[in-house]
């Protein structure tokens, strides 16, 4: 297993603010599944931030492939809350904004690709529509295969369904980690909700309060497997590493800093 | 991958709580009186049209009314009737339409000198806080200063000719507008501005494609309201030193106590104003169906 994507000794803080005070190190494999779970204003955005380029480490390097992160480019790509779609482009537009500054494709092959991925997150015959017309479910798909289509094989994703009703954010939890999985991405995925890092994850990090430091790591894959099914969610070893987790967010949240 | 269907019609903008009566009864074709007074209710189009007209209506009706009745004096509050034929009259042999389309002229070009300068200083003013924080102070000084305290400077810099009027209303715009803009870019969501980077966009281009058509429609509202204020100044301008333009229409007709002239020289400032606001509010609502 190669590392793609390395903290090593970061430490973050904004003038007076330290976000992240103890060196954070952290190894992330091609095509995992992380999920960065803690409290609210923790860090744990920032430290993802950082993998995008929108924010720079105060010491210490990220490394993708080897390589030192520099600003953002389109290899990795970001998934918001909220505005993660532009109002005044169509569904269809919002997708091929992904590649809009990419030269290496020609616009056939931007077209086929807008369309592919407008097709994967079922949002095809609302290639039209303007993004207030859909739901908010279907927005967080716009960005989603936005993200897809730029090419982008780091997906940064920062509560991204936590807007949404429960029952769409638990499609799109499933829909996302079968995308995931077909399509080989690394994504970390920023939430402080501990069902939807257990049936997202292949590997949780939990978080203390700020300065985030690591309390915990997870490895969901040899409690759940690879494939998440709706099904698993009832199950009782899912029950069981939710309230586990549940412990632990909970004990940092208590947790004096 | 689908989600309900329901789910993909837009959210009810309004009157969403469907099972009332009232809602049953416009689903019927009616549209129940009791509804006007439901706060922020929903009002048909029509309604909305009838009542702009009806209220406007009555207003001048009364107003005729009263004079006609002599309760006023007409030398100081003529009726509508009055103020209409002396529109008339100054229409057909005192260059009123003339005079208007100089005001017009006027405002415009000071108001698109205004713009041109302060929509791009603006945005800077935002992109960049180093611009912001240089300028910041120095524009809301100049924006408190009034602009008639200010006419004798103008005049004695800029003579009483067109560079004058033209000076005076950009003063009074540009400053204001300036703020505007810069707060129209500040309001830009920042996840925009990163979507763009983390799609590899450099800062000019995002501030083009992206920067700037997010702040559009709030640049545009901004233009509107302060295309408004350019009447005001326009009308201090041409009192002061001017032969020609509606404010000289309107002083001039105030010399001889015409007050009929002097009430239908205002009212066409009004009414140039208000077509000018329907216009820029439809081409807005074209431009940003989005919205």
């Amino acid at each position: 297993m190669t590392a793609h994507l390395t903290f090593t000794n970061v430490t973050k803080r904004f003038g007076a603010v330290e976000v992240v005070a103890t060196p954070f190190n952290l190894a992330i494999a091609r095509n995992e599944f992380v999920v960065f779970l803690g409290p609210s204003g923790c860090g744990k955005t920032t430290l993802m931030r950082m993998i995008g380029g929108l924010d720079t480490p105060s010491t210490g390097d990220i490394r993708l492939d080897g390589a030192p992160v520099g600003g953002p480019d389109w290899r990795r790509g970001m998934v918001f809350q909220s505005y993660s779609s532009f109002p005044w482009l169509t569904v269809a537009e919002n997708v091929a904004f992904g590649m809009r500054y990419r030269t290496d494709l020609s616009e056939e092959e931007k077209l086929g690709r807008r369309d592919h991925y407008l097709d994967l997150v079922g949002l095809y015959e609302f290639s039209d529509t303007y993004p207030n017309r859909v739901s908010g479910g279907m927005r967080q798909r716009i960005a989603i295969a936005r993200t897809l289509a730029a090419g982008s094989d780091v997906l940064l994703m920062d509560e991204p369904f936590g807007a949404l009703d429960a029952q769409r954010r638990e499609q799109l939890q499933g829909e996302l980690r079968r995308i995931q999985r077909r399509d080989a991405k690394t994504v970390v995925f920023v939430t402080h909700d501990v069902e939807e890092a257990a049936f997202l994850a292949d590997r949780v990090i939990v978080f203390s309060k700020r300065p985030a430091r690591i309390m915990a790591e997870i490895d969901v894959r040899a409690r759940l497997g690879e494939d998440r099914t709706l099904e698993m969610r009832d199950g009782a070893d899912f029950f069981a590493l939710r309230n586990e987790m549940l412990r632990l967010v909970r004990a940092s949240a208590g947790e004096e800093p | 991958m689908s989600e309900p269907a329901a789910s993909s019609s837009p959210p009810a903008r309004a009157g969403g709580e469907s099972g009332t009566p009232s809602v049953v009864a416009r689903a019927a074709g009616g549209f129940a009186l009791r509804d006007l007074f439901r706060l922020r209710a929903p009002l048909p189009r029509s309604v909305s049209a009838a009542l702009a007209v009806g209220a406007s209506v009555l207003v001048l009706a009364v107003w005729e009314g009263v004079a006609r009745l002599g309760l006023t004096s007409p030398l100081f509050f003529p009726a509508p009737s009055a103020i209409l034929a002396a529109m008339g009259r100054m229409f057909a042999d005192q260059h009123l339409a003339w005079n208007a389309w100089v005001s017009i002229l006027r405002v415009w070009s000071a108001f698109l000198l205004a713009a041109v300068m302060a929509i791009p200083i603006g945005i800077m003013m935002s992109a960049y806080r180093a611009i912001g924080a240089a300028l910041e102070p120095i524009i809301d000084f100049i924006r408190y200063l009034p602009v008639p305290a200010l006419v004798p400077l103008s005049i004695i810099w800029f003579g009483v000719g067109e560079e004058t009027k033209i000076f005076l209303l950009w003063l009074g715009t540009f400053f204001q507008l300036v703020l505007l803009v810069s707060d129209d870019m500040r309001r830009v969501p920042q996840e925009y501005i990163e979507i763009a980077y983390t799609v590899g966009a450099k800062p000019g281009q995002v501030l083009k494609d992206v920067a700037f058509r997010a702040m559009l429609p709030g640049l545009v509202d901004n233009l509107r309201i302060t295309l408004g204020w350019c009447w005001t100044y326009l009308i201090i301008a041409e009192i002061v030193a001017a032969d020609s333009g509606l404010g000289f229409v309107i002083w001039a007709a105030r010399r001889y106590m015409k007050t009929p002239e002097v009430m239908a020289g205002v009212f066409l400032i009004g009414i140039i104003g208000l077509l000018t606001d329907q216009l820029l509010r439809a081409v807005h609502r074209r431009a940003f169906r989005y919205l």
